[in-house]
């Protein structure tokens, strides 16, 4: 019998547990839903069902959802944490017994089970099962972490959702509130992102993919009764259909040449280096479609464009699932297979990351909205990371995933204060000063500034001087790459001007609009504790002994335990560079930082710019590099013109008879089986004695031709 | 009893057999269609009977058949006489060429 709660024989059923807890208050929310629309259309005949819809709230929404989702996320949140501290400790006591601790922290069983034969098994049945190593217990903490904070931090946010009606002024509609739809979604979310971390194999991982994919489509179309948002969200959808296509290639390669899509296994059977089982074209059209995959969750070009507009969503949503997690699954992906990617997609993994990384952070530089400066900054920072999986330098970028994580949220969140508090003002332009009005808001933000701008001591500064020391080691080891080390230099630099640039245009200086300003108000208490928290976070999360070296952090000492081991001599000689290096890479890193800020300080802080020098942004930047346009121009209108050709020729004519077009044809063939079908109606004439005399006949037939051909 | 082989049942099958078809191929009385069909069955049942007796692999199997047979007749009369007496109540005859009211 299968004892979920058996911690103390696999203590990695704690994970598992804790995957399913959001899982509760999704199926919760679902049924008090439905029930509660049922009675909704018949609470005004009939009393019975009208009692039943007042006491799920009424016209209301009830916040009992939000409260009961908050709980169950916070026993995930309770359960990974012990699961970490166990898992550090008897990575410890077991370190002599890999088998044993294999056996407690991993199991796996068949799912779904194609053909009988127990022979061949491992080729004819996809598996379910989790594993738990440094990487999934750590991402495991964070995701509950942070989640467990926007989910508070949306009680207040999300309050307007709890009237009866909701006036949408982007819209111009009026509806109900949707409180209990939005912890649905959160939820779901949730238990999904936590089945992909624990999931052992590709289909799984496969599964939450999807799953994370489809909340994030609901979430950014919330309000869907506005254009943008709807169209927003479906724009996400098909972009991540492209990305999944290749991952979907590469575990066909995977199942079909290896039998399994467990990662352990295939890493084992692959580890580096060309396997016997693939040609090297396969082994490298395997990573790339896995990378493909990455690229589509993690918004790296080319299919980057659908980040940007899904901060349309509500804001808690752009930070938990556009920021901090879901989008990270991309690199946690990348991370996972690192054994599997062959030396051909590491370079492709290095140079896409360098090429996101710049051109976002140089988008980021003229964006007056403050939620897309952010958005694009998340688009930046996850090149980097992908940059530094790229060379090789693992530990750092999956560090920098954690970290970004905080930050990213924490400004994320402050925005939405921002937001919040200034009546949906999203424009940069119109604010400023409101450190005076929110202070809470603009000094933890300025800590979320610090961190993402790698300054010392901050969260960031950790993972960032890993990756840029990591980065010149790989430039210098191959002159050829020297790029590698040059982009996240500038981008560096770049990504702090413009955090600052937007700190100084929202919170400094004088106040652009006076009615903003006098309407600004700070948030409630569930919004700023979330951020003081995260603000704590930014800070300390990678912290270590001693704190000014940058490779003392702990976080990173454990997350480089899970490093998968790679015989990769180019990657080995980098990482004795790097070491060497280390000092001159952080301090051109700080420096670029630095000389950003500064850069930003004298154009917006010094003396803060009125409305009317800050024009309306123009350009190559402004139109995004003109990914959108292309886009727009191939795929959009080329498909268009397509379904146009494909309509014109249905079209009948003087010229061209309708028979001559696809309706036509298709009548043609209905009508041919119709005369068909008139034309033996004769035959049925009902006559019994017809009938046996056609059976007999028949047989007689059937034996005169066996007496002729049997002889 | 002298044993006769299996031809001579075999024979007596296939005549009581073509009697069957004979009868409700020139019947247009629905009992006479019925009679026929009897016949055609009983032949059936006494190949089966006689295979059992002669064929050395079989052993019950004939006549286990037999009696199935002879159920699914019963059954089969009961309701075909149930349709037939409806079939009279509603048309005053038991003429089968009458039976085209669902005729198209």
């Amino acid at each position: 019998m299968f004892n979920p709660f058996d911690f103390a024989e696999h203590p990695g059923r704690a994970y598992l547990v804790a995957t399913l807890l959001p899982l509760i208050p999704v199926l919760l929310l679902l049924f008090a839903a439905t029930i509660r629309n049922m009675a909704r259309s018949r609470s005004g005949t009939d009393s019975f069902a009208s009692r039943i819809y007042w006491l799920f709230g009424g016209d209301q929404p009830l916040k009992t959802g939000g409260t009961l989702s908050i709980l169950f996320l916070l026993g995930s949140f309770g359960l990974s944490v012990w699961g970490l501290l166990q898992f550090h400790e008897e990575a410890h006591t077991y370190h002599d017994f890999p088998q044993e601790f294999a056996t407690r922290w991993s199991e796996r069983g068949d799912w779904l089970r194609i053909g009988t034969s127990k022979t061949i098994r491992p080729a004819t049945a996809l598996e379910i099962g989790y594993h738990i190593d440094q990487l999934t217990a750590l991402m495991f903490t964070m995701v509950t972490g942070i989640g467990s904070l926007i989910f508070i931090y949306s009680l207040g946010y999300m309050k307007r959702e709890t009237e009866d009606t909701v006036d949408d002024h982007v819209a111009h509609t009026t509806r109900r509130g949707r409180f209990g739809r939005f912890y649905l979604y959160l939820s779901l979310f949730a238990f999904s992102m936590l089945n992909l971390l624990i999931a052992d194999n590709l289909f799984q991982i496969f599964v939450g993919w999807e799953l994370v994919g489809v909340c994030s489509f609901f979430l950014i179309g919330f309000y869907y009764e506005r254009k943008s948002a709807s169209s927003a969200a479906n724009k996400a959808f098909l972009v991540n259909r492209v990305g999944d296509a290749g991952l979907l290639i590469a575990m066909a390669i995977a199942f079909a040449s290896f039998g399994t899509l467990n990662i352990q296994e295939l890493g084992g059977r692959i580890g580096g280096s060309q396997p016997v089982e693939l040609s090297h074209g396969l082994w490298i059209l395997m990573g790339l479609g896995l990378f493909l995959g990455c690229v589509g969750k993690s918004a790296q070009i080319p299919l980057q464009t659908w980040l940007p507009d899904a901060m349309e969503g509500p804001t808690p949503v752009s930070a938990l699932i556009h920021a901090a997690t879901m989008v990270a699954a991309g690199v946690y992906l990348a991370g996972r297979c690192y054994p599997l990617f062959a030396p051909e997609v590491f370079l492709t993994i290095a140079y896409c990351g360098l090429i996101t990384m710049l051109v976002s952070a140089s988008i980021a530089l003229v964006m007056t909205d403050i939620k897309r400066v952010l958005a694009f900054s998340t688009c930046s920072q996850l090149g980097m990371m992908m940059l530094a999986l790229g060379i090789g330098a693992w530990t750092a970028g999956l560090l920098h995933l954690l970290t970004h994580a905080f930050f990213k949220a924490l400004l994320f969140l402050g925005a939405g204060s921002v937001i919040h508090g200034c009546h949906e003002e999203q424009d940069l332009r119109q604010m400023g000063g409101l450190r005076r009005k929110m202070p809470v808001t603009a000094y933890t933000m300025l800590i979320g500034v610090l961190a993402i701008s790698g300054m010392p001591f901050f969260s960031g500064w950790y993972s960032k001087d890993q990756i840029l020391s990591a980065a010149m080691g790989a430039s210098l080891s191959n002159h050829l790459h020297a790029l590698l080390f040059l982009g996240p230099l500038l981008t560096a630099g770049l990504t702090a001007f413009y955090m600052f640039r937007l700190w100084f245009l929202a919170f400094a200086g004088e106040p652009r609009n006076r009615t903003v300003y006098n309407h600004a108000r700070e948030s409630p208490w569930s919004m700023k504790w979330p951020l003081i928290i995260l603000a704590l976070g930014s800070i300390g999360v990678a912290w270590g002994w001693p704190l000014w070296d940058a490779e003392a952090s702990y976080l990173g000492h454990h997350l480089h335990e899970a490093e998968p081991i790679l015989n990769h001599p180019a990657f080995s000689h980098a990482h004795i560079l790097a070491e060497e290096y280390h000092v001159v890479a952080g301090g051109l890193a700080l420096l670029a930082g630095v000389l950003g800020a500064g850069y930003a300080w004298s154009r917006y802080g010094r003396h803060a710019p009125t409305a009317a020098q800050l024009q309306e942004p123009r350009g190559l930047l402004a139109k995004r590099w003109y990914f959108d346009d292309v886009y727009d121009f191939v795929f959009l209108r080329g498909t268009q013109k397509l379904a146009e050709q494909a309509a014109s020729a249905d079209r009948s004519s003087p010229e061209r008879p309708r028979r001559f077009t696809l309706d036509g044809a298709m009548s043609g063939l209905a009508s041919l089986v119709q005369r068909g079908g008139h034309a033996l109606r004769r035959t049925q004439t009902g006559q019994v004695r017809q009938y046996v005399l056609v059976l007999v006949l028949t047989l007689i037939g059937l034996l005169g031709m066996l007496s002729v051909l049997a002889r | 009893m002298a044993d006769v082989g299996l031809a001579p049942f075999q024979i007596l099958a296939a005549f009581l057999f073509a009697c069957g078809v004979a009868c409700f191929i020139t019947k247009r009385n629905a009992i006479g269609l019925l009679m026929g069909v009897e016949l055609v069955l009983n032949a059936a049942n006494l190949n089966l009977v006689a295979a059992a007796r002669f064929v050395p692999g079989l052993r019950i199997e004939g006549q286990v058949f037999a009696i199935i047979v002879i159920v699914l007749a019963a059954a089969e009369a009961a309701v075909a006489l149930a349709i037939f007496l409806n079939f009279y109540n509603n048309h005053a005859t038991v003429d089968v060429d009458a039976a085209n009211d669902l005729k198209g």
